[in-house]
């Protein structure tokens, strides 16, 4: 049996197609104007292909990348948690990524001698942070129930505003030039992306999406209550876990390039879900698809609204998504 | 051929919620379990399902421990509808009828789904229902759906191999039409073969309806046999803690 259907197939490739159209139109937009007809006539000098190949692509692709992790840990999310409100950035699974990255910046690297692991071991704090978020929200809300919605937001508060103090004491005290500023860690920025950054995270976060997309068909049947699935032979334990240590994975290393960038993970699977349906064989490809699109769009809009300066794109994303939040919460109410 | 429970009792907090119970659901018999509220009969079920482990005794499913079966095979040979949460995203009916299709795994026998589906959706009056979204429907709707949804989790078993079905009150709150429809249907499953357990609260439809009554109270087997022995005006007095009637004649339960 398929679980998606012809339509589907049809909106995730259309997603597929948008994406590469809007990474190609953002990556010869910005400060440095590269027209797009010489771009495709190949008539631009070194200095242009280099601004592009060696700044611009790799940002643009952060961008994707970290867009399409988000979205799809919030559509794992809010299938885990049979919860339309869970959303990375809102719960604290962000601000724990952070704060692990943070304290390994301040703390850990004296310890840990930098040839050891090397650049591994910051995303791997990250991860360490986000997971041991999510495992304190599941036991935190498992008991309630229903009840667990408002549980899970008030814990994503506690845990936000306790992250939140962390990095930002972890930021006045520090004078480790590694240590971003604290805009970087709480608004997200792609800038200063390289080859070098992504090339690892984009090989850890496509894993990740094809092992967690196995688990489509048990989040579908995982809406029906725990005890239900367990009845149709669902593994419970086995997906918990997986949903759980995957998101924390693609969550924790997006933190650790990019900061927290708050919203996308709570927009960008409603819309999907808008657009063509609740079942997550397709939510899954179709918000990470989606995410991509939407994050490298957001990070156009902070590079090219005040050049040659630049916002941080969670200026863009919760500009957008806070709205949005508040009509998700208005019309939980009406129902 | 049966799930023998084997002495199962469960403790909360030694708490005795069931205790020492020992049954036997076999093929194509239904087996009645009535009770007072808070007598461990929804317990019991979720123990029997294998949700719960006891906290001592044992179950076997044709001879083979409960714990020694897959989890995806247990779906396979026996079916749960117990009341269930609602569902949060806007899945269609279809949808949900969908989910209790558990044979992804035999390619074979996938084109199956599809003539289940039609035969169990206008059984269960629901055929005009399986393209509006699920969260829509009347509790009375929802409840046939995912009786719908247990039948065709084991429409696809192979080589008529056992099967069970396990229901906790399922016709309560329903008018009376759905009662008949859900009723006769687990009778003619039974027919079929299938071992029933179900949990009733409406005496007489347990007395016209069971082949067996398992009377329960504060966790303990009272009274179990057939109908006919187990309906008196004494062990049922005992057990409801108010005067009882059974009128044998019409076969018919008066306690007001």
């Amino acid at each position: 049996m398929q679980h998606i259907s012809t339509y589907q197939r049809m909106i995730v490739s259309g997603f597929l197609f948008s994406l590469f159209v809007v990474i190609a139109i953002a990556t010869s937009l910005g400060s440095y104007e590269i027209s797009f007809m010489d771009l495709l006539k190949s008539n631009i000098s070194d200095l242009q292909k280099s601004v592009m190949i060696e700044i611009r692509l790799p940002r643009v692709l952060l961008a994707a990348f970290v867009g399409a992790s988000l979205s799809l840990s919030g559509s794992c999310l809010q299938g885990l948690f049979r919860n339309p409100l869970a959303d990375p950035g809102l719960i604290g699974v962000s601000a724990g990524a952070a704060l692990g990255a943070t304290s390994f910046i301040v703390v850990g690297s004296n310890w840990f001698p930098q040839f050891f692991l090397g650049p591994y071991l910051l995303p791997l704090f990250s991860i360490i942070g986000s997971g041991i978020v999510i495992g304190v929200l599941f036991f935190i809300t498992k008991g309630f129930g229903k009840e667990g919605i408002t549980y899970l937001l008030l814990a994503g508060i506690a845990v936000n505003a306790f992250a939140g103090v962390g990095i930002g004491i972890l930021t006045y005290i520090s004078d480790d030039s590694e240590l971003r500023g604290l805009t970087f860690w709480t608004m997200g920025s792609f800038g200063g992306s390289s080859w070098r950054m992504i090339t690892g995270a984009a090989f850890i976060i496509t894993l990740t999406i094809i092992w967690i997309l196995r688990d489509a068909r048990g989040l579908d049947i995982l809406q029906l209550g725990e005890f239900e699935a367990y009845r149709l032979g669902i593994d419970i334990k086995k997906l918990r876990y997986n949903v759980i240590i995957s998101s924390a994975i693609i969550v924790g290393v997006s933190v650790s390039l990019a900061g927290m960038i708050g919203f996308v993970g709570l927009i960008v699977p409603h819309l999907t879900r808008m657009v063509g349906g609740v079942n997550h064989k397709y939510l899954l490809s179709a918000s990470a698809l989606l995410g991509a699109i939407i994050m490298v769009i957001a990070d156009l809009i902070a590079r090219v609204m005040i050049k040659p300066a630049e916002l941080p794109v969670g200026l863009i994303t919760s500009a957008i998504g806070s709205p949005f939040f508040l009509w998700l919460i208005f019309r939980m109410r009406m129902r | 051929m049966s799930i023998v429970i084997s002495d199962i009792s469960y403790l909360i907090k030694s708490k005795r919620i069931i205790s020492q119970v020992s049954l036997e659901i076999k093929k194509g018999e239904i087996l009645s379990i009535l009770g007072p509220n808070g007598s461990g009969k929804s317990t019991l079920v979720r123990v029997i399902a294998g949700d719960i482990n006891p906290s001592s005794g044992s179950i076997s499913i044709d001879g083979i421990n409960l714990n020694e079966i897959k989890i995806s095979t247990r779906a396979e040979i026996r079916s749960v509808m117990s009341q269930t949460q609602s569902v949060v995203y806007d899945f269609s009916v279809k949808d949900i009828v969908e989910m209790g299709w558990v044979y992804s795994n035999h390619k074979s026998i996938y084109k199956n789904f599809k003539k289940n589906l039609k035969i169990i959706a206008y059984e269960c009056g629901i055929e005009n229902l399986l393209n509006r979204k699920f969260n829509t429907l009347s509790g009375g709707e929802q409840r046939m759906v995912h009786f719908a949804r247990t039948l065709i989790q084991l429409s696809g078993s192979i080589n008529n191999s056992p099967r069970y079905m396990l229901f906790d009150e399922p016709t309560a709150n329903l008018d009376i039409k759905r009662e008949l429809n859900i009723l006769n249907i687990i009778k003619d499953r039974a027919k079929k073969g299938y071992g029933i357990f179900v949990v009733l609260h409406d005496l007489n439809v347990a007395y016209n309806f069971s082949d067996k009554v398992v009377l329960i109270k504060n966790g303990k087997v009272e009274k179990m046999g057939l109908p006919d022995d187990v309906f008196n005006d004494e062990s049922l007095s005992k057990v409801y803690e108010v005067p009882v009637h059974f009128d044998k004649k019409i076969g018919r339960v008066n306690y007001y």
